[in-house]
């Protein structure tokens, strides 16, 4: 991890001094211990702030979005002979990188624009796992040696592996690999078990339909509609989200459960092959609801529907942006003759 | 034939209501076709015309659903004879998605159908419409996703 880092900062300067980029979108150490967050790099100097360990967790593609698509914006305002390209470096790993894939196969900004710092990802640390393990206290002092991580709150101090406190998603990814890269350091990390993926799903879809959509009532009446799912989403990047456009009004925002069911539904389906399972919405979800057994079904369907996996390929172009005549058609509804 | 019901009787029993998205080019034209006809189907549809099911997005049907449609149909052309030559082919992909979708939070599949019916296809037409009420009435009224509920 540490030779990761090292070289990931040493070319991190390189392409700052070099003004090959303008800003590198990396992690630093969080202000609380066992925590990183995300950082703009712009100058070599700064470069040394940059980490790469088991608390980055964030989807830094968003931020790679946010700050070309206003740049863009801000171009327009300037006379054509004055405009400038703006290059953004970018630390990322496999599901990061799948979201620039996404966002490459949907044409908002092009390849030019950005290089990509590939890295190794053994997962990352799921923060509400952290806290069941210190027992909901404050977590004063911690650490991670030799995949043990340690923390001291005011109660006294815990131990546990790692491994045991990975992210759901991390567990089981299958993309712990950046799929594109323009540098990449670090050796290849071990492989998840990606052939459980879909287990949850299918464990799921075999519940009688009262019991999912109980299950669906329950996680939906936590939601508070404060949508930070959508803002940390790298594919939800709509200027104007569904959510707040007034004419026409897609969704009240009354107090109605349908209203929040209805808000997260349609939040979800826009993720049909795009969700990459980078996990970002639940990590920031202040209510804990469980988004990714909804999300993962439509990973599955994408595959097993139309053998796509999100984000992939630059080959391939968006999921419902394209069709194959021979898609599937069992779902029609055929009428008995006479009715 | 479906039964004749007096003023009292249609007040106090529970009709589906389903709501039919058609597309301008095929369905639409079908569903005309059915009436110069003079072919009889149940009066529980309201139509909506748009211009092709590949406008359709799916909030309409979720949102339908929401204002407490017991049921929605789409209808389009048959794959392969769209006006626009590829939009009910794109609006498959979003249908098949979003009907899997739905069954996988528990909604009731009936709830939520798609077919093609063509312009020269009045009989089919009402026999969709047939079909679909009969599946609908049997779901009873929709619970899920309706508001104020």
């Amino acid at each position: 991890m540490e030779n990761v880092e090292k070289k990931l900062r040493e070319e991190a300067k390189g392409l700052l001094a070099e003004k090959k980029v303008d800003v590198v979108v990396g992690y630093e150490k969080g202000t609380l211990p066992l925590t990183a967050t995300p950082c703009f790099i712009t100058t070599p100097e700064e470069a040394d702030r940059l980490v790469w360990n088991p608390f980055c967790v964030l989807n830094l593609a968003k931020f790679v979005h946010d700050l070309l698509s206003q740049h863009h914006e801000a171009q327009k305002r300037v006379k054509p002979e004055a405009r400038r390209k703006k290059v953004v470096g970018v630390v990322a790993r496999g599901c990061t990188s799948r979201s620039l894939v996404i966002h490459l196969q949907e044409k908002q900004y092009g390849r030019d624009e950005l290089v990509i710092l590939g890295v190794p990802c053994g997962g990352y640390l799921d923060e509400k796992k952290l806290a069941a393990l210190a027992g909901g206290e404050e977590i004063r002092e911690g650490s991670l040696d030799d995949g043990k991580i340690a923390v001291k709150t005011v109660k006294g101090e815990h131990q546990a592996p790692l491994k045991e406190l990975l992210a759901d998603n991390c567990l089981v990814c299958r993309f712990n690999q950046p799929v594109i890269a323009d540098i990449q350091t670090g050796e290849i990390a071990p492989v998840a078990e990606a052939e459980k993926e879909y287990d949850p799903v299918t464990a799921f879809e075999n519940l009688p339909p009262e019991a999912r959509w109980a299950y669906f009532e329950k996680e939906m009446a936590k939601c508070i509609r404060c949508a930070a799912c959508r803002n940390v989403c790298p594919s939800c990047y709509c200027r104007i989200c569904f959510a707040e456009q007034s004419q026409p009004r897609w969704v009240d925002i009354g107090a109605d459960p349908s209203d929040t069911q209805l808000f997260q539904l349609m939040r979800m389906y826009h993720m049909v092959g795009r969700c990459v399972d980078c996990g970002s919405c639940t990590a920031v979800c202040p209510m804990g609801v469980d988004l990714r057994k909804f999300l993962k079904k439509l990973d599955k369907d994408a595959f097993s529907m139309f053998g796509h996996r999100a984000g992939v390929s630059m080959d391939e172009p968006a999921l419902l942006g394209a069709y194959k005549e021979t898609d599937g058609e069992e779902f029609i509804f055929e009428p008995k003759h006479g009715g | 034939m479906e039964k004749v019901m007096t003023e009292e009787q249609s007040a106090n029993a529970w009709e589906p209501k389903i709501v039919a998205i058609v597309c301008n080019w095929c369905t639409y034209a079908g569903a005309d076709l059915a009436g110069i006809s003079r072919i009889q189907y149940p009066p529980n549809v309201r139509i909506i015309r748009v211009p092709c099911t590949g406008r359709i997005n799916p909030f309409y049907i979720l949102r339908a659903l929401q204002e407490g449609a017991d049921g929605v149909l789409v209808s389009g052309c048959h794959p392969g004879e769209c006006h626009y030559i590829t939009g009910n082919l794109t609006a498959r992909r979003k249908f098949a998605a979003l009907k899997s979708f739905l069954g996988y939070i528990g909604l009731e599949g009936d709830r939520t159908l798609f077919t093609w019916v063509s312009a020269s296809e009045g009989d089919r037409f009402a026999q969709v419409i047939r079909g679909v009420t009969k599946a609908v009435r049997a779901l009873g009224p929709a619970r899920k996703l309706v508001k104020g509920i």
